[in-house]
């Protein structure tokens, strides 16, 4: 319940149930439903909020004007195009309000004022000005705010709607009720040029999120998080930029346990300015997140950014979809999986198989022609297992050959390795042996002993 | 009366092989294409690979279609081994084309990343090994495959034979002596009892091989003419 000079303003269904109205007093409201909470009417806040909505609705169009009581005014006259047609605007409108956590009404119409008679009354859209017309006749003359201290007056001539307001004689409607009224009339009925003072969105980027509550587990901090980068998307589009990397950073309770906020960074491969990607890799980076104190506040930073590269224009799609599809499946992968268990192979040329096979993290760039020099150029003929088993298994000896399950048979001639003198030296024979099961082996001698031990390297797959 | 073929081309009499819906990856060898409905590997589908062991040529059966599959990326999702990047470079898979995806701490981590994988559509092939996997799993994994046209093979030890998959096509693979014994556990086509038998040696093997080479036979005194000789 948000209580204004002690009379309530605001109310959940739950206390509407309990028998709440708009407008009891203070001790009427405790009385009715003592469980719930009162909070007194925050101006601060609401404008913080309004900040939010219309940061994050930038993303559809740039002239975006605040009105008054809480009203934004969206100019899509340029947008429709774009976000296919009115309709599916108005529903990606709505679930951006939504998903800001906020209710709104949507209304739209030809002219800026019909549109924000038609929200103040939850009057639906009216998409020609005869329709609006035909609706502005029934809205209630009190809606306009010039109207508002002559309510009684016009009443008493009985001039209830706005069609009954226009359609009084506008000199002596002037003489009584000031130029205002006149002027927001003619604004509605798209007599009169609207001039508007649109929204400028800041130079840099910073939002930020009180909780309701200490949030301890950090999944549950997704939604917090997806209205911040809802209101990014809306400031890149503003100025035609994209993201590369943004920080999160999750603000623990202050006091005698204070901490420094914990900072999540996403950097990405592909600069971005959609938050679909943005969400999901911060889902699978707060799933990870294991959070040392509770959780307050959230505050989204975009500290690198770049100019918005247009998208590919090629006729036909590429048939294993494109660069940015693979470099974001990576960057999800990366950061669920981690990052170190996400590898791309570089062989690197040495003698010594097991150095040899080196394989570094997805986000480690190579270079193609760095990574090409060093393979061997004879690459077809260097007898190498597909599996190379991460440490060697020493083999027991059973009549002079080397036992797996089974007595192996040396099936080729050895290939001598001797490299290394300047790490790790390795001096052994490999050979390739068949089982009898009629699998392949990769095995070697470890030479320079007297006695001769043998190991098991690798399988061919 | 007419064929049931003709039809609908999903309808295939017992004793034939079922045209195959999507497109197929021809394996490279013939005497297993002509065994496979559609003549191939059925991309955009959930092929079941059980191997009686790893290291028996799994890969060297699927090295013609990976090596056809135009320079796109291969993933390997949580192999047995550590893969050998010059090995694959051989059977003609470039190491630029190879991502190894490690599974993290939880079990479910891998089948989240093939899901993801194959809903991407960015990857040629995927092959995913995998010990244990419940009946839904299977399917969730056989509907994301079929969102795209990614090569899917899971390949799981051969006691998963038993259970039950969604996968249209179930192959089993031994080891046999130069080669590899395939069983047709489940095809969209007749029972097959007996194994086939694909000859599948590592290819420097037959180069090296110093034993089992039949001996040139000898040539006797002025047996050949001086000509080729060259005397």
């Amino acid at each position: 319940m948000v209580l204004e000079q002690e009379r309530v303003i605001a109310l959940s269904d739950m206390a509407y149930g309990a028998g709440v109205r708009l407008g009891l007093r203070r001790g009427g409201a405790i009385m009715l439903a003592p469980q719930s909470q009162f909070l007194q009417r925050a101006p601060e806040l609401e404008k913080e909020a309004m900040q939010a909505a219309a940061m994050a609705l930038l993303q559809f169009t740039p002239q975006l004007a605040e009105a008054e009581e809480a009203t934004l005014l969206l100019d899509v006259g340029a947008s429709l195009r774009l976000f296919g047609g009115i309709r599916a605007l108005c529903r990606k409108v709505a679930d951006s309000v939504r998903a800001l956590g906020f209710t709104g009404w949507l209304s739209c119409a030809p002219t800026a004022r019909g549109a924000w008679l038609l929200a103040r009354s939850n009057g639906g859209r009216a998409l020609k000005m005869d329709s609006l017309e035909r609706k502005l006749e029934t809205l209630p003359a009190g809606l306009l705010p010039p109207a508002r201290p002559y309510l009684s007056w016009l009443e008493g001539i009985g001039c209830m709607t706005l069609g009954d307001l226009y359609r009084l004689p506008r000199p002596g409607l002037q003489r009584r009720c000031g130029r205002p009224l006149l002027d927001m009339l003619d604004d509605a009925h798209g007599t009169r040029p609207e001039l508007h003072e649109w929204l400028a969105a800041p130079a840099s980027f910073h939002a930020k999120l009180e909780l309701f509550d200490r949030v301890e587990r950090a999944d549950a901090l997704l939604f917090g998080a997806h209205r911040l980068l809802l209101q990014l998307t809306g400031w890149l589009s503003a100025h035609q930029l994209a993201v590369e990397r943004i920080h999160l950073l999750l603000e623990h309770e202050r006091g005698r346990t204070a901490g420094p906020p914990t900072v999540i960074e996403v950097v990405l491969a592909e600069p971005t300015w959609k938050d679909t990607h943005l969400v999901r890799l911060l889902k699978e980076r707060l799933a990870k997140q294991t959070l040392d104190a509770p959780v307050i506040g959230l505050r989204l930073e975009a500290p690198q950014v770049q100019p918005m590269a247009p998208l590919s224009d090629s006729l036909f799609p590429e048939p294993g979809g494109s660069k940015e599809d693979w470099q974001r499946l990576l960057e999800l992968l990366a950061a669920r999986l981690g990052a170190d268990n996400v590898l791309q192979a570089v062989p690197r040329a040495d003698y010594r198989p097991g150095q040899a096979n080196h394989w570094v993290s997805i986000q480690t760039k190579i270079r193609p022609a760095e990574a090409r020099a060093q393979l061997p150029p004879d690459i077809g003929s260097l007898p190498r297992p597909t599996w190379l088993l991460a440490k060697p298994i020493p083999l027991l000896m059973r009549d002079h050959r080397p036992y797996y399950g089974s007595p192996l048979r040396i099936r080729t001639t050895g290939e001598r390795i001797e490299a290394g003198w300047w790490s790790e030296m390795q001096t052994r024979d490999y050979f390739m042996a068949q089982g009898e099961d009629h699998a392949h082996y990769w095995l070697f001698k470890e030479r320079g002993e007297k006695e001769p031990r043998w190991f098991l390297q690798g399988l061919f797959g | 009366m007419t064929l049931p073929e003709t039809v609908h081309p999903s309808l295939w009499r017992a004793d034939q092989l079922a045209q195959s819906a999507t497109r197929c990856m021809d394996t490279g060898f013939a005497a297993l294409s002509a065994q496979l409905p559609g003549g191939g590997w059925p991309v955009g589908t959930l092929i079941d690979l059980l191997v009686q062991q790893h290291g028996i040529g799994e890969l060297r059966l699927l090295q013609p279609a990976l090596a056809a599959l135009d320079r796109r990326p291969i993933v390997l999702l949580q192999p047995p081994h550590e893969p050998q990047a010059l090995a694959l470079a051989a059977l003609g898979i470039e190491p630029s084309q190879l991502l190894w995806v490690r599974s993290g701490a939880k079990a479910s981590d891998a089948l989240w990343a093939a899901e993801q994988i194959l809903r991407s559509g960015c990857c040629g092939a995927l092959l995913l090994w995998q010990q244990h996997a419940r009946g839904e799993t299977l399917r969730r994994l056989h509907l994301a495959a079929q969102s795209g046209e990614t090569l899917f093979c899971m390949l799981r030890p051969l006691a998963a034979a038993q259970e039950a998959s969604p996968a249209p096509l179930r192959l089993s693979l031994k080891p046999a002596a130069g080669g590899i014994d395939i069983g047709f556990v489940k095809r969209r086509g007749p029972q097959r009892d007996t194994p086939l038998f694909l000859p599948l040696t590592p290819t420097l093997l037959q180069r090296h091989a110093p034993l089992d080479r039949s001996t040139p036979a000898t040539a006797p005194a002025r047996g050949i003419s001086p000509a080729l000789v060259g005397g």
